[in-house]
């Protein structure tokens, strides 16, 4: 189980969670939603330890790995390097089958500033997929993605067989996961589909 | 080659010879001018384009012209890489360790502020042999200026790309190679542009007054010595030559580095 009990974790000045409990089961797909500023980004940075909380306690599985909310891709790197990067040498061959999941085959050798803004979100995905670790942690991974494509990207993810939690305002891309918990700004709601 | 590429070929050789042609038409009016002016004994003051590259083809045929000017390359290129290694080491130093920004920061302030004049009095009475002095002085022009560029390519790598190297376990050399170095790079390669310059003309001036037996300083000092003003006037298009072909060396080296992007 995930869970985060009693935390408390601010953005600059602002108290972004206030006291805030919860526990997400660590299997399937979690859709973290609600409206802009109500601490999505910040709960995932906190179970992603970039994120210091003032008290309470995080129980996370290890090696969390998180999507950034911008795709902060290298410039001076391929598309292929991106994956390959963070790729240990034993298993970089496995490049071609983390961009196919994407759908970037044949831009292997493309610059990050040749692809679409949909094209660079799927390419931090990827990237992040590769990387792999004992929670996936996907803050708006189809931004910018059209829904159909971001429908099959996200049953491949489900595939992996990773727990994943995900923010999303995409209502396709929520309707998909196992559960939905809504976060409407302290105090939230909690609700199962 | 299509149409457009001949055009546009033919207006990059435009753009590079009408500038060349108006210079040394100014040069020899100038020249002609000063030859009115003292009645036939212009060429002391400001000899023409003409004769000076006469003397310049003249000198190019002597071993000596190849060995000074040779030598001058070696020294001022060494003192530029000295320079540049220790400024960009000064600078991760600085960028590191708190207790080296505060100690090295107004050292390296002091070395800027220096008159190179000082420098080359002062290394001329402290060097082991008078050869050693133009590329030392070299070092200490190129030091502040590759200490302040690569500070501020440091200072100035996305925090953004730093926070996803710790949350994608690069490591530090994996963080150096990615991120760090890419960064840097295009303000390394700004202040090398800027550094050559000043690593040519403290080296050259050091030379002069310390006198190296090859050396193109040497050779000038010898020209005004001896009032052979186009051979100061040839020596000196050797330096701005040898400059432009070190810094597109240098130039072509980093781009290569960078892929392309320095």
């Amino acid at each position: 189980m995930i869970s985060v009990q009693n935390i408390t974790a601010r953005f600059g000045e602002k108290t972004v969670l206030d006291r805030f409990s919860l526990q997400i089961p660590d299997t399937g797909l979690t859709a973290l939603s609600g409206p802009s500023g109500c601490g999505k980004t910040t709960l995932l940075r906190v179970l992603a330890g970039l994120q210091c909380v003032e008290e309470g306690t995080v129980t996370a599985p290890r090696d969390p790995v998180l999507l950034f909310q911008e795709d902060r891709l290298l410039p001076w790197r391929t598309v292929g390097q991106h994956i390959s990067d963070v790729l240990p040498k034993s298993r970089r061959e496995e490049v071609s089958r983390w961009l196919a999941l994407a759908e970037l085959e044949g831009e292997e050798n493309s610059a990050p500033a040749a692809l679409s803004g949909g094209m660079g979100r799927r390419l931090a995905l990827a990237r992040a997929l590769a990387l792999g670790g004992g929670l996936l942690l996907l803050d708006e991974p189809f931004t910018g993605v059209d829904a159909p494509r971001a429908g099959r990207i996200l049953e491949r993810i489900r595939a992996l067989g990773m727990p994943v939690v995900l923010s999303s305002h995409e209502k396709e891309v929520v309707e998909l996961c196992d559960r939905v918990i809504l976060l409407d700004g302290p105090p939230l709601s909690v609700r199962s589909i | 080659m299509t149409p457009s590429t001949t055009s546009r070929n033919k207006n990059k050789i435009l753009r590079a010879v009408i500038p060349l042609a108006f210079w040394l038409g100014v040069w020899q009016l100038g020249a002609v001018f000063m030859d009115w002016r003292t009645g036939g004994y212009g060429s002391l003051l400001l000899p023409g384009p003409g004769e000076v590259a006469g003397r310049l083809i003249a000198l190019a045929v002597e071993p000596a012209f190849w060995q000074a000017a040779g030598m001058s390359l070696v020294r001022i290129f060494a003192g530029f890489a000295l320079g540049a290694v220790i400024g960009t080491a000064a600078a991760v130093a600085t960028a590191a360790f708190a207790p080296a920004d505060w100690v090295l920061t107004p050292a390296v302030k002091v070395v800027r502020a220096v008159p190179v004049a000082s420098f080359i009095v002062l290394v001329l009475l402290w060097a082991p042999t008078t050869g050693v002095v133009p590329a030392i002085v070299s070092a200490l022009m190129v030091l502040p200026v590759l200490w302040g560029n690569v500070g501020k390519g440091i200072s100035q790598t996305d925090p953004q790309l730093l926070e996803l190297a710790k949350a994608y376990r690069f490591g530090r050399a994996k963080t150096m190679r990615l991120i760090y170095i890419p960064s840097v790079l295009p303000y390394f390669a700004s202040g090398c542009a800027t550094a050559l310059g000043l690593a040519w003309k403290a080296g050259v001036a050091a030379e002069v007054l310390c006198l190296p037996a090859l050396a193109i300083g040497t050779k000038l000092y010898r020209a005004k010595i001896t009032m052979e003003t186009p051979d100061l006037f040839a020596w000196t298009v050797t330096v701005v030559v040898l400059s432009f072909v070190l810094e597109r060396a240098v130039g072509a080296l980093l781009r290569r580095m960078g892929g392309g992007k320095a």
